[in-house]
């Protein structure tokens, strides 16, 4: 419930995809920092003695709607655009036979 | 390793504005946000909408503008997908593109036990998206999972990628006209389009119709993806 | 900062067993352990979405993180680890006697071994029948990584594949030795002509 232990996963997803050196791998980080924000985002629309945001009888504070909303969409379409991603990410492989950053940037600078 | 040790340094300094910058942002929230959903929010999200689920009301009503367009963007991801794995050459060919592993019969048994139920449990999920947690959204990616069942059970199922992605298509526009109808009826674009001297419950016919139709849409997509892993996957 | 509840104790505890799942995920080297990591890593978020009082977007983590994206990760992790071959020659260079154990065979499981790749050799008869002067389309249109015809005045084998392909290079070298074996390298073309 802590917004900065959060924080701390959205920073080792940067980590990973600064230092990583294989496509997938980043496109898992990619995934790890997504995560991260969605939680984050949940963290702060988390008011104190709020309850999920359904109103009924007696019901007199809920969490903010707002975030949870958008959030839902950014679930669904993260998934698409990591298919998006890895399908390219097999593409690149026949076409390069490998998916390592460097041997791949060295092959496009000595054409 | 100097490199990894920059990268820490520069990720610390981060996490301390973080830090600093994370005690401003609680207290406005705090205080003006509470005050906010306490008088605007809460005793009239249901009046205005007819849906008890706030975040159904949100996605539905209130910002329909934005989900429409991010239903947009899964349709152009999917299309992406489709042109980047399609393959030229004869389509009859893509036949030696299926596994030919053996799936347990125990694990095959189980699926067709689970398979009616989970279709039953996102079609719950989706129509009641505006009474309890769930909607479009989730319902259809339930429903998709759903689908992807089948592939276990049977291997030779032949798929229509196209026909998937051009119904799609089709029920996205059929989203959007539905969608627009309140200009004719109510005056602004991308509302419920029943005028509100109707009842609740009549209200809620409008939410029910395009949950439902956001959820078919959503289960093409995913389904369209994972025919298209599935085929590339051999 | 003892009179925490049970439920906020749990979310803590979620929340640091979170981290642990990131910082794996991050360091491992195994891609096949990582999708495991990945999956539990989503439903970890799917119980703290819970305890953030937003049920509905646990719903949808849980319906797409545990089936559909260890699905796409599987199937594009072991197609990044395989060498398509398509065997248009048809006689005994790859199969003879209905086993592997010709020349060429031997030839490509040494170089797939040699790389930790998995050799994966097809005839699929609707490939086969395209003539010649397509190998060039086929190879770029589908996944196939390297096509095995036969030159019938020669009598020399011929290894087709694009040369943009750092494994194409490396087979080249490996085939030097072998006196009945070309290899040819397609040259990149621009996409989307």
């Amino acid at each position: 419930m802590d917004p900065i232990l959060t924080f701390v996963v959205i920073l080792i997803g940067f980590y990973g995809l600064s230092t990583s050196t294989n496509i997938i791998k980043s496109v898992f980080c990619v995934t790890i920092i997504e995560s991260g924000v969605i939680l984050l985002f949940l963290n702060l629309g988390n008011l104190d003695g709020g309850s999920i945001p359904i109103v009924g009888e007696g019901i007199t504070m809920i969490a903010d709607p707002l975030p949870q909303a958008l959030m839902i969409t950014t679930i669904v379409i993260g998934s698409t655009v990591t298919a998006l991603a890895l399908m390219l990410c097999i593409k690149v492989f026949h076409h390069y036979g490998t998916v390592e950053w460097a041997e791949i940037l060295r092959r496009e600078e000595g054409k | 390793m100097t490199k990894h040790l920059i990268i820490i340094i520069l990720l610390g300094v981060l996490l301390a504005v973080f830090v600093v910058a994370m005690q401003d942002v609680q207290i406005l929230y705090n205080t003006a946000l509470k005050s906010y959903l306490v008088e605007g929010v809460i005793p009239r999200g249901f009046e205005e909408t007819g849906s008890r689920n706030l975040v159904t009301a949100i996605l539905l009503d209130y910002r329909l503008f934005d989900s429409l367009f991010e239903a947009g963007i899964l349709l152009i991801a999917v299309s992406g997908i489709i042109w980047i794995s399609k393959h030229d050459i004869e389509e009859k060919n893509a036949q030696f593109m299926y596994d030919k592993f053996k799936t347990p019969d125990l694990f095959v048994t189980f699926s067709r036990l689970v398979y009616p139920l989970m279709l039953t449990f996102g079609f719950y999920v989706i129509i009641n998206g505006h009474l309890s947690p769930g909607g479009g959204f989730q319902g259809g990616a339930i429903v998709a999972s759903a689908i992807l069942i089948l592939y276990y059970i049977d291997h030779d199922k032949e798929t229509n990628i196209k026909l998937i992605v051009t119904v799609e298509k089709f029920l996205y526009i059929a989203i959007l006209l539905f969608a627009g109808i309140s200009i004719f009826t109510r005056g602004t674009f991308f509302t419920n389009f029943i005028p509100t001297h109707y009842s609740y419950d009549v209200q809620t016919i409008y939410l029910v119709i395009l949950n439902i139709m956001i959820g078919f849409k959503v289960a093409l997509g995913l389904w369209a993806i994972f025919t298209a892993f599935l085929k590339e996957g051999r | 900062m003892l009179d925490l509840t049970m439920i906020e104790l749990t979310a803590y505890a979620l929340q640091i067993l979170l981290i642990i799942l990131a910082i794996a995920i991050v360091v491992h080297r195994n891609n096949g352990t990582i999708i495991i990591l990945i999956t539990s890593f989503s439903l970890v978020t799917a119980c703290l979405y819970i305890m953030n009082k937003a049920p509905d977007v646990a719903i949808a983590e849980v319906a797409i993180g545990s089936a559909i994206i260890p699905l796409i990760y599987v199937i594009s992790i072991s197609r990044q680890r395989e060498f398509i071959v398509l065997d248009k020659a048809l006689d005994d260079f790859i199969i003879s006697d209905n086993q592997f154990t010709g020349v060429g065979y031997i030839l490509l499981k040494r170089f797939t071994d040699l790389y930790h790749l998995e050799l994966n050799i097809t005839n699929d008869p609707g490939l086969c029948k395209l003539g010649t002067g397509r190998d060039q389309l086929l190879c770029e249109q589908t996944n196939v990584d390297l096509i095995v015809t036969k030159d019938e005045e020669t009598n020399k084998y011929i290894l087709k594949g694009k040369k943009s392909s750092i494994l194409l290079q490396k087979l080249e070298s490996m085939a030097k030795d072998y006196d009945n074996i070309e290899v040819i390298q397609f040259k990149d073309r621009d996409f989307g002509d």
